[in-house]
C-alpha cells in the first residue's frame, strides 16, 4: 500500500503534465500572451526578489519598477526619436521595393534553373516545383509571413500589462500550489519545482543576455558597414535569437538582402553575412562560457529536434518555447529517476570514512 | 519626522519583517546579518498543516528542513505496542528534518501535526544555491548543523557508557 502511494506523484505529475500539454495544444493561441507574460515576469522576478529581500513591499517595488522602466523608455525614445523615425520612414519607403526585388530574384533564379536543367521546359519546371516547391513557396510568401507576425506586435503592450500582475503575485502562486499539494508530497513537489525553476531560470536569463548582445553588437556592426535600416535589422536579428539559430539566419537573410539592394553588389551581402557569422562565433566563444551556467546542457541535436517538433505543433510560440520545454521534460525525467533511485536504495551510500569511530 | 516614518511604513513589508524577526530568534540563524535573513526569508516556503496532517513519513526521502513557527508537531516511530512511540514533541521555534540538508536519505521518524501549525520549509537545493550565492548564510547553517551532529554523536557515544555504569 505504502509502496504504491509513494509511486503516485510520478504518475500524477506525468498525467497532469500530459493533460496540460493537451489543453495547451487546443488553446495555445489564446494562451500565447499569458505564456509570454509569465516568461517576462519570470525573467524580472529575481530583480524584484533582490529588493524584496531588503524588506520592501512587493506591490510598491513593482509599481515603482514599472514607472522607472516607463521613464527610461520615454527617455530612450526621446534620445533615439530621430533615428527611430528616420529608420521607420526609410523602411516604409523601401519595404515594397525590397519585397518585390526579393520576389523578382527568386523568380529569376527559378527561371535560370529551369533553363539549366537538361529537360524540356515544362517537365523541368515540374521537377523543380516538386523538388524545391516548398522552399520557393516559402520565399515567395515572405511578405505574408511577415504580416502574420503582426498580431505578435500587439503582445508588446499586452505582455508587460499581464506580466505586471504576475510580478505582483510573485511567489504567491507557488505557495498556494504547495498549500494545495497533499502534505506528504510537499517535499517531492518542491524538488520538481526546484528543478524546473533551475532549467527555466537559466534558459530565460541566458536568452535575455544573448538577445541583448546580438542586438547591440549587430547594430553597431551594421552602422560601421554603412547599411541602411541598421536598427531594424539589428532588432530583427536580436528578437529572432529567442529561437535558437534563427537570429543568425534572419540577420544574414534580411541584412544581406537589404545590403545587396542598397549597394547593388553581392559583396555587400557577403560582408553582412560575415558580420553575423562573426557575431555568432564571438557569442559562442566569449559570451556562452560566461553564461555557461545558463545553458540547459542539452545536445545540439536534441535542441534541433525540439525546435522542429515545437514549430510543427505550435508554430511561432512552439519555436520560442521548444527548447525550455525540452529542458523541463529533461528535469521531469531526472526528478523521476531521482525518486526511483532513492526509493530503491540506488542513491549514494554513506560518505567514505563513516566506519572510523567518533573521536 | 512623522512623514519619514509614514513613507518608511508604506515601503516596509510588515509580514516580511515579522518572518525575519522570527528567524532571528532561532539558534540556527541567530548569527546571520539583517540582509542575510532577508535572503533566507525569500528562500523559504511556507505551509499550514491541519491537526493530524502528516508532514512526512518514516522511510520517505528527506529533502527539506522544517521550522515550526506556530502549533506543535510530534515525531513518532512504530513500536511493539498498538500506538507509535512518541520520540519528541516539537514546539514553536524548533526545527526538524535538518539532516535532509546534508544528504537525501530516508526519514528516520514520522512527523505529524498535533494541532494546526505553520511550518517554514528550507529546501535542499535552495540551500545549495545560497551556499554559492551567499556563502555566509550557507556556512552559518552548515556550521550549526555540524555542531548539532557532533553533539548528537557525543550523546550517543556517552549513552551506552552511562547505561553500562548504571547496570554495574
Amino acid at each position: 500500500m505504502t509502496k504504491s502511494r509513494r509511486e503516485f506523484p510520478v504518475v500524477a505529475v506525468f498525467l497532469v503534465g500530459g493533460a496540460a500539454l493537451f489543453a495547451f495544444s487546443r488553446l495555445h493561441h489564446a494562451l500565447a500572451p499569458f505564456l509570454l507574460a509569465a516568461a517576462f515576469a519570470y525573467v524580472l522576478n529575481p530583480l524584484v526578489n533582490r529588493f524584496e529581500a531588503r524588506g520592501l513591499r512587493r506591490t510598491q517595488l513593482v509599481v515603482m519598477g514599472y514607472l522607472a522602466a516607463a521613464a527610461l523608455g520615454l527617455g530612450a525614445y526621446a534620445g533615439l526619436k530621430s533615428l527611430i523615425v528616420s529608420e521607420t520612414e526609410l523602411f516604409q519607403t523601401r519595404a515594397p521595393a525590397y519585397l518585390s526585388q526579393l520576389q523578382k530574384t527568386v523568380y529569376a533564379q527559378q527561371k535560370e534553373l529551369v533553363k539549366r536543367l537538361p529537360l524540356p521546359p515544362q517537365e523541368a519546371e515540374q521537377a523543380l516545383q516538386s523538388a524545391l516547391g516548398g522552399a520557393i513557396a516559402v520565399l515567395q510568401n515572405i511578405p505574408s509571413h511577415l504580416l502574420s507576425l503582426l498580431p505578435f506586435l500587439a503582445h508588446l503592450l499586452l505582455v508587460p500589462f499581464i506580466g505586471f500582475f504576475f510580478l505582483l503575485d510573485g511567489p504567491g502562486g507557488v505557495e498556494r500550489g504547495i498549500q494545495l499539494c497533499p502534505s506528504r508530497y510537499v517535499e517531492q513537489a518542491l524538488h520538481l519545482l526546484s528543478e524546473v525553476d533551475t532549467v527555466l531560470g537559466n534558459y530565460l536569463r541566458g536568452l535575455v543576455i544573448v538577445v541583448t548582445v546580438i542586438f547591440v553588437v549587430s547594430f553597431f556592426g551594421l552602422v560601421a558597414l554603412g547599411i541602411d535600416n541598421a536598427l531594424f535589422i539589428a532588432a530583427i536579428a536580436g528578437v529572432s535569437s529567442v529561437v535558437p539559430y534563427f537570429g543568425l539566419a534572419m540577420g544574414v537573410l534580411v541584412g544581406g538582402a537589404m545590403a545587396a539592394y542598397q549597394f547593388g553588389t553581392f559583396l555587400a551581402a557577403m560582408q553582412v553575412a560575415a558580420l553575423f557569422i562573426g557575431i555568432r562565433i564571438v557569442e559562442e566563444t566569449l559570451i556562452q562560457p560566461i553564461i555557461a551556467r545558463h545553458s540547459l546542457h542539452m545536445h545540439a541535436m536534441t535542441n534541433l529536434f525540439a525546435l522542429i517538433v515545437g514549430g510543427a505543433t505550435f508554430g511561432f510560440l512552439g519555436l520560442v518555447f521548444a527548447v525550455p520545454a525540452a529542458g523541463i521534460l529533461k528535469a521531469l525525467v531526472s526528478v523521476t529517476w531521482s525518486w526511483y533511485a532513492s526509493e530503491r536504495g540506488l542513491a549514494l551510500g554513506p560518505a567514505d570514512g563513516a566506519a572510523v569511530p567518533y573521536t | 519626522m512623522s512623514a519619514l516614518k509614514s513613507i518608511k511604513r508604506w515601503f516596509i513589508d510588515p509580514q516580511f519583517a515579522r518572518k525575519k524577526e522570527f528567524l532571528r530568534s532561532l539558534d540556527i540563524f541567530k548569527e546571520l546579518h539583517d540582509r542575510d535573513l532577508g535572503c533566507l526569508v525569500s528562500a523559504l516556503h511556507s505551509r499550514t498543516y491541519r491537526e493530524g496532517e502528516v508532514v512526512f513519513v518514516e522511510g520517505d526521502i528527506g529533502r527539506a528542513l522544517f521550522v515550526l513557527e506556530s502549533g506543535s508537531v510530534k515525531l513518532t516511530r512504530p513500536s511493539d505496542g498498538p500506538r507509535p512511540e512518541i520520540l519528541y514533541e516539537l514546539r514553536p521555534g524548533d526545527f526538524f528534518g535538518e539532516m535532509a540538508l546534508l544528504e537525501s536519505l530516508p526519514r528516520t521518524a514520522t512527523a505529524t501535526a498535533t494541532e494546526k501549525c505553520h511550518l517554514h520549509l528550507l529546501y535542499k537545493s535552495k540551500l545549495d544555491t545560497l551556499l554559492h550565492s551567499e556563502p555566509r548564510i550557507g556556512v552559518t547553517i552548515m556550521r550549526h548543523l555540524a555542531r548539532l551532529l557532533s553533539a548528537r554523536l557525543r550523546r550517543m557515544n556517552a549513552e551506552p557508557k552511562l547505561s553500562a555504569a548504571a547496570n554495574d
